[in-house]
């Protein structure tokens, strides 16, 4: 059923014009109103968790049909702590303005502070209550926390939903493994750390040490009760019973047996796939899938992950984003529930060799019916320079195009920054793919899109016996697969609604299978337009 | 040693007793690893004796076993004085010598004796790099793995180098050759960019000077530039193609770039220029493996393997035959190479 039309009007475009920087696809710069900067507090003790930080969400949180921006900070490394009391080191809400400006809406929305004793990761964005508006969770060291959004203001509830976690957590994702219609938590844990145990790594050149050097963890999967609360369900789903060094994290259904299953990006070792059983069980399946090492048999250091169809064969494929000279890996599904490696194939290998990446977006930001690439970018060490003259700590973003299922690189004319977290998503509400990045002690990078000329069709599902947002739900539309949900990437959150370009076509035929097991076919349906369609 | 054993025995069997009687004792001790008791006890042989050579063969003998190489040197030098003939004692003169850091002395004991590797060694602490390099390739032909011959055949080939372009530079500072230099410098220093501007500079006087275009393409697949890469392997190719190793690379940068029909054909031209390089096998199987062609992939990973099977490369094939041998639907065998891969994968015990 469609219930509403929306279309607001392209606001800001030109105020960015005046920006700094102009690349082909998009104009690069900050719109008025954010002035969030990320502290990390690096120091020559070279703890590792300054390098990793931070995320970013999309997310429309008073409902007014423009996207807000929640950025994630990290704080202050004092006499062995963390410390996040003073402003600067808080998470930040900014909300759009109707004139295309941000203002900062952190106090009034109940998000000041971030709680001694935690340094930021990253942050999940949906409605896990089922109520009509995106909640947060954003993971630290530390006590994650679940913000519950109750008309516009958030609070904490952390302790009685019982998600608080422990240790350091990196990317969360919502996505419902049990078709219950209600949202489930997946939370990925980086490794066994501490301040007390962290060490220097290098000989003659101080450098963060690799992640080798710290014990392997679980993830943990908190089932949702439907009641507020969570049940960790780690150890009964299988989950924890393969440790790794989790960052990243992205759902789809792989095999196309109805359920949702997981695929976790980690860092200098084999990557996980954990099969959805069906049964409230997850089995670890990377391996034996040809997903868990390059076809090289080679381990790389996973950091971000998107789970998405890339070359419009119906199957969702997966990339991973690595460290340099490693390539991002791109493994494509083969169907019957396996992967190969295409990283070079694809042209991704030739892209990524030289570059470290980390937030990631498979998304059609031409319009032309074919997933493009984006990629926040830099070394992980911030002296990499001194070790390798071709390598750098700052890069700007990788934008690489999708021409019938190969990648080419396209000039982006960004800065070069230390990007970690990405976040894609339709800012303007013009029909074309927006991003704002997430940058390691530095002011976020927004990059709108300046348009193609072609056709697009964003979908806001509103789901019934579905979860409300229609997480997991399976749309293809002239023949193009995407799946339903705001996870993926590296410690961010995208927007939630579901777009694709469309090129010349005209007309379009929409399916949607929703995760409750319902079909819902449309036909004749108009381009260029934000259609809600409410699960039948 | 054995064999002057055998010399000092039979002399002592007409020795008087007290010279049998120490030479007994020396050589028991010598035997039992007490070298300071053998060097004292062939010391009193000596003293008995004089006039026996082996007597002081058995005295340079203890010493060196003592690790007292130029206590050694004056009565092997005197056992020669007695019997020249005794060519074991000039061989054994000759690595005390050249073991007390008297290299020169030792070249001509190490030469009458054909003792190659250490005669290789002396020629280059004697500054004669040329025959120094040309003895110590000798001698690792007859033990490849000798860390002493390989460590000395680097350093001799490193300083003939550097004073051949010592003398490159000093004659002729502007000439290709020297901008190449000049870029081979750079790249050991991972300055890049200067390197590629050296390399360019170097083809913009001799267009066609051979080597400097895969040095170029080297620079730019370092930094991830396959195209140019590829560019350079193909220019350095139509210059040498005769050379295995300009088709091997052009062929891995083209694979680098996904364009593996093309890869394909040129890996096959660097394998018929060179056959069994393990790094051109291995990049074949795998452009044929990404190619769809999963018979040609295991046939050319199966070679590499009849060439090595303990290295990375082998480790890689390992991996990639066991997926493209279930892909020919034959589970056993990718189960086999999954084991060899999973074995060789993991940590050895120091």
């Amino acid at each position: 059923m469609m219930t509403g039309v929306r279309r607001q009007a392209t606001l800001w475009i030109p105020i960015l014009c005046a920006a700094q920087t102009v690349g082909p696809g998009f104009s690069v710069g900050l719109p008025p109103g954010i002035a969030f900067r990320h502290v990390n507090s690096a120091s020559a003790r070279k703890h590792l968790i300054e390098a990793m930080g931070g995320g970013v969400a999309l997310l429309d949180y008073n409902g007014d049909g423009r996207l807000d921006v929640f950025l994630v900070n990290s704080g202050a490394i004092d006499s062995g702590t963390f410390r996040r009391n003073e402003p600067r080191h808080w998470n930040r809400l900014y909300r759009q303005n109707r004139d295309a400006s941000f203002t900062d809406v952190t106090a009034a929305a109940g998000l000041s502070g971030a709680g001694d004793g935690n340094y930021g990761m990253g942050v999940a964005a949906a409605d896990f209550d089922n109520d009509g508006d995106p909640d947060l969770y954003v993971t630290n060291f530390g006590r994650n926390v679940l913000y519950r959004n109750d008309a516009g203001v958030f609070r904490d509830i952390t302790e009685a939903a019982g998600v608080a976690g422990g240790g350091w957590s990196a990317s969360a994702g919502f996505f419902d493994y049990d078709n219950d219609g209600r949202l489930d938590l997946l939370v990925t844990r980086y490794m066994d750390w501490s301040l007390r145990a962290s060490k220097v790594c290098g000989t003659s050149i101080p450098v963060y040490c690799p992640p080798a050097e710290f014990p392997a963890v679980a993830n943990v999967l908190y089932r949702n009760r439907g009641d507020g609360t969570f049940e960790d369900r780690s150890v009964a789903s299988g989950i924890a019973a393969v440790k790794g060094r989790g960052l990243g994290v992205a759902f789809a259904d792989y095999d196309s047996d109805g359920f949702t299953d997981i695929f976790v990006a980690n860092d200098g070792m084999e990557q996980f796939l954990f099969h959805n059983n069906g049964d409230g069980t997850f089995k670890e399946r990377a391996a034996e899938a040809g997903a868990a090492l390059t076809g090289e048999g080679k381990a790389i250091s996973g950091m971000g992950a998107a789970f998405a169809d890339f070359d419009n064969d119906g199957r969702p494929d997966v990339v991973v984003t690595s460290l340099s000279r490693q390539k991002y890996a791109l493994w494509r599904n083969a169907g019957d529930g396996l992967f190969e490696d295409a990283t070079l194939t694809s042209g991704l290998g030739a892209a990524s060799f030289i570059h470290s990446g980390w937030g990631v977006a498979l998304a059609d930001f031409d319009n032309d019916g074919w997933k493009d690439l984006l990629v926040a970018q830099g070394h992980v060490m911030d002296n990499v320079d001194q070790v390798d003259s071709s390598l750098a700590s700052r890069e700007a973003p990788l934008l690489a195009a999708n021409r019938r299922g190969r990648f080419e690189r396209r000039p982006l004319a960004a800065g070069a920054v230390a990007g970690r977290g990405l976040a894609v998503g339709d800012l303007n509400n013009d029909g074309y793919l927006d991003a704002v990045m997430g940058v390691l002690g530095g002011a976020p990078v927004v990059m709108t899109n300046k348009g193609s000329g072609s056709g697009w069709l964003t979908l806001e599902l509103r789901g019934g016996k579905s979860n409300r947002d229609g997480v997991g739900a399976r749309v293809a539309v002239n023949g193009q697969h995407q799946t339903g949900g705001a996870a993926g990437s590296y410690l961010s959150s995208n927007d939630k609604r579901i777009h694709f370009g469309v090129g010349a076509a005209k007309t379009l035929r929409v399916e949607i299978r929703w995760p409750s097991g319902a079909v819902q076919t449309m036909e004749d349906v108009r381009t260029n337009q934000i259609l809600r369609v409410e699960e039948p | 040693m054995s064999g002057w054993m055998a010399v000092v025995m039979l002399a002592a069997q007409a020795m008087p007793p007290d010279v049998v009687k120490h030479a007994q004792a020396g050589m028991a001790a010598q035997k039992e690893g007490r070298y300071g008791d053998a060097v004292r006890e062939f010391t009193r042989v000596a003293e008995l004796a004089p006039g026996l050579a082996a007597a002081f063969v058995n005295l340079g003998n203890a010493h060196m076993l003592n690790g007292d190489h130029a206590a050694a040197v004056a009565p092997l030098r005197r056992s020669l004085e007695l019997n020249p003939a005794l060519i074991g004692a000039a061989q054994m003169l000759g690595v005390a010598l050249l073991t007390s850091g008297h290299a020169a002395e030792a070249i001509p004991h190490l030469e009458r004796t054909g003792t190659t590797g250490p005669l290789g060694i002396a020629l280059y602490q004697a500054g004669r790099l040329p025959e120094a390099i040309a003895r110590l390739s000798a001698a690792l032909a007859a033990q490849p793995d000798d860390p002493d011959l390989l460590y000395y055949l680097g350093r001799a080939s490193g300083q003939l180098s550097k004073s051949s372009y010592d003398a490159l530079q000093a004659s002729d500072p502007g000439s290709a050759r020297a901008l190449q230099l000049d870029g081979e410098t750079h790249v050991a220093l991972r300055k890049l960019p200067e390197a590629e501007k050296a390399y360019l500079a170097a083809l913009r006087l001799r267009p066609a000077t051979p080597g400097v275009r895969l040095l170029l393409g080297e620079v730019y697949a370092t930094q991830g530039e396959w195209e140019k890469a590829a560019a350079e392997f193909k220019a350095e190719s139509r210059v040498r193609p005769g050379d295995a190793e300009s088709a091997y690379r052009l062929g891995h940068a083209l694979l680098e770039l996904g364009r593996v029909k093309e890869a394909r054909t040129e890996l096959t031209r660097a394998a018929g220029l060179a056959r069994g390089m393990p790094e051109t096998l291995y990049d074949l199987g795998k452009a044929a493996s990404l190619d769809g062609d999963a018979a040609a992939a295991v046939r050319h990973w199966e070679e590499l393997l009849g060439v090595e099977k303990q290295s990375a490369l082998a480790l890689q094939a390992y991996f990639g035959l066991a997926a493209m041998y279930r892909k020919l639907g034959q589970g056993a065998k990718a189960d086999a190479a999954l084991v060899e891969y999973r074995r060789l994968k993991a940590p050895r015990a120091p």
